[in-house]
């Protein structure tokens, strides 16, 4: 270090914090070495405590009221529109899944309601197909337990056996919180709702080829849309709801 | 789903247009600037990472913004009166480090110095980012900010140094 050049860059970026040892120890050393060296050091200091000063917010210049009502309209407008869209991403989500299961699966389903509303897991769409069964059992997973209570809706996460995405929060009526979610692996996907009980459980699924073949138009309603109105899900929780709900899962 | 970055923007918003009053030095043109950056904050919040400064993500789009504005135009500064922006000083209130007066001087020569300089010192000295995130904004290597950086404080000293 006998070789530092003691430019005005290096004694700016000491007297900033940003300089690494062992330079800025060399820096160090030349400052209590000579005088002048520390009083460039001094001035840098200055000049940022100045600029600070000049923008501090004691002196921040007031927002004109017509530019926060501008801001504010936008705000108002683009979160309608998100809130809108994640409606359609949600229908659109159920529509996929709808092409994924075939139409007697669905009559099943809708036949099976009333025992999942009463609250036992409940598995569908064993289709005698082994990837998709070695799907199903990877819905309770430790990883995914992991994810479940990490991850916001929206985000897909991969893992080493398929694609995680959260789909939706919910809260139900007794205040425990639940959450769908998708687990794809190749041409497979299951939908899932996994509760907060102990940890989480599944608490129902459907599984089955992702094809577009055997799409019936929904008429007899949505499996999933049922189950969580079943078990009165109610509204899914979004923004701060959520984070604030994970934030206590997380405790 | 994207995170809501309304409230975070709201709450930036004086910030945002000071930063917009150092780049353009007009009220009227600061205040489209902001609106204009939070407009395409609001359209894409997805490209802000969570986890790293919202401010420094919110003032590279209002400096991209700037120097979108500055192409449409094809002009080489704004140079609305200049008188307007000592609006910036405000009223210094109760315990101010400097007087009123001291303060003024020092925003006469910050103003004084040419945009490049400015720019930097505001971001790097008035609203603490570091050089690395400085850089990021401005889309310059490091070592521009720094040399950028030490030319507006030496300049600024000099001429706050009978203050």
């Amino acid at each position: 270090m006998s070789e530092l050049h003691l430019s005005d860059e290096v004694l700016m970026a000491f007297a900033d914090g940003e300089l690494d040892e062992p330079v800025a120890a060399a820096v160090a050393r030349a400052m209590a070495d000579d005088p002048r060296v520390a009083r460039r050091i001094v001035d840098f200091q200055q000049s940022r405590r100045l600029t600070r000063t000049a923008y501090s917010g004691e002196l921040m210049p007031e927002v004109p009221p017509a530019l926060l009502a501008a801001v504010s309209a936008q705000i108002e407008a683009y979160e309608a529109k998100e809130h809108r869209t994640v409606i359609t991403n949600l229908a659109e989500e159920r529509k996929r899944r709808l092409r994924a299961e075939p139409r007697l699966l669905r009559m099943a389903l809708a036949a099976s309601i009333a025992v999942v509303a009463c609250g036992i897991g409940y598995w569908a769409g064993r289709q005698g197909n082994d990837r998709t069964d070695d799907l199903v059992a990877r819905l309770d997973d430790s990883a995914i337990h992991r994810e479940l209570s990490r991850v916001a809706s929206g985000e897909e996460v991969e893992l080493p056996f398929g694609r995680l995405r959260v789909i939706s929060s919910y809260r139900l009526e007794n205040g425990s919180l639940c959450r769908e979610f998708r687990l794809a692996h190749a041409k497979e996907i299951a939908d899932a709702v996994a509760c907060l009980r102990d940890g989480w459980n599944v608490t129902f699924a459907l599984a089955g080829a992702a094809t577009d073949a055997g799409y019936v138009p929904s008429g007899a309603g949505d499996p999933m849309a049922a189950y969580l109105q079943a078990v009165g899900a109610g509204e899914p929780l979004v923004g701060d709801a959520e984070a604030n709900a994970l934030r206590e899962v997380a405790r | 789903m994207p995170t809501a970055i309304g409230q975070e923007l709201v709450a930036l918003l004086p910030r945002l247009r000071r930063f917009a009053l150092v780049l353009c030095r007009s009220p009227s043109l600061a205040d489209d600037l902001v609106q204009g950056a939070c407009e395409r904050a609001l359209a894409n919040p997805d490209s802000w990472t969570p986890g790293t400064r919202f401010d420094a993500w919110m003032f590279r789009i209002l400096r991209n913004h700037w120097i979108d504005h500055l192409r449409r135009t094809k002009a080489e500064g704004m140079a609305e009166d200049i008188t307007t922006h000592t609006q910036l000083i405000g009223d210094p209130g109760e315990g101010p480090i400097l007087s009123r007066l001291v303060l003024s001087e020092v925003q006469r020569a910050i103003d004084s110095l040419p945009l490049d300089q400015r720019e930097v010192l505001v971001l790097v000295c008035g609203e603490d980012l570091t050089y690395r995130e400085a850089a990021d904004i401005l889309h310059v290597p490091i070592g521009t900010v720094m040399s950028r950086l030490a030319r507006a404080r030496r300049r600024l000293v000099e001429l706050t140094a009978a203050a």
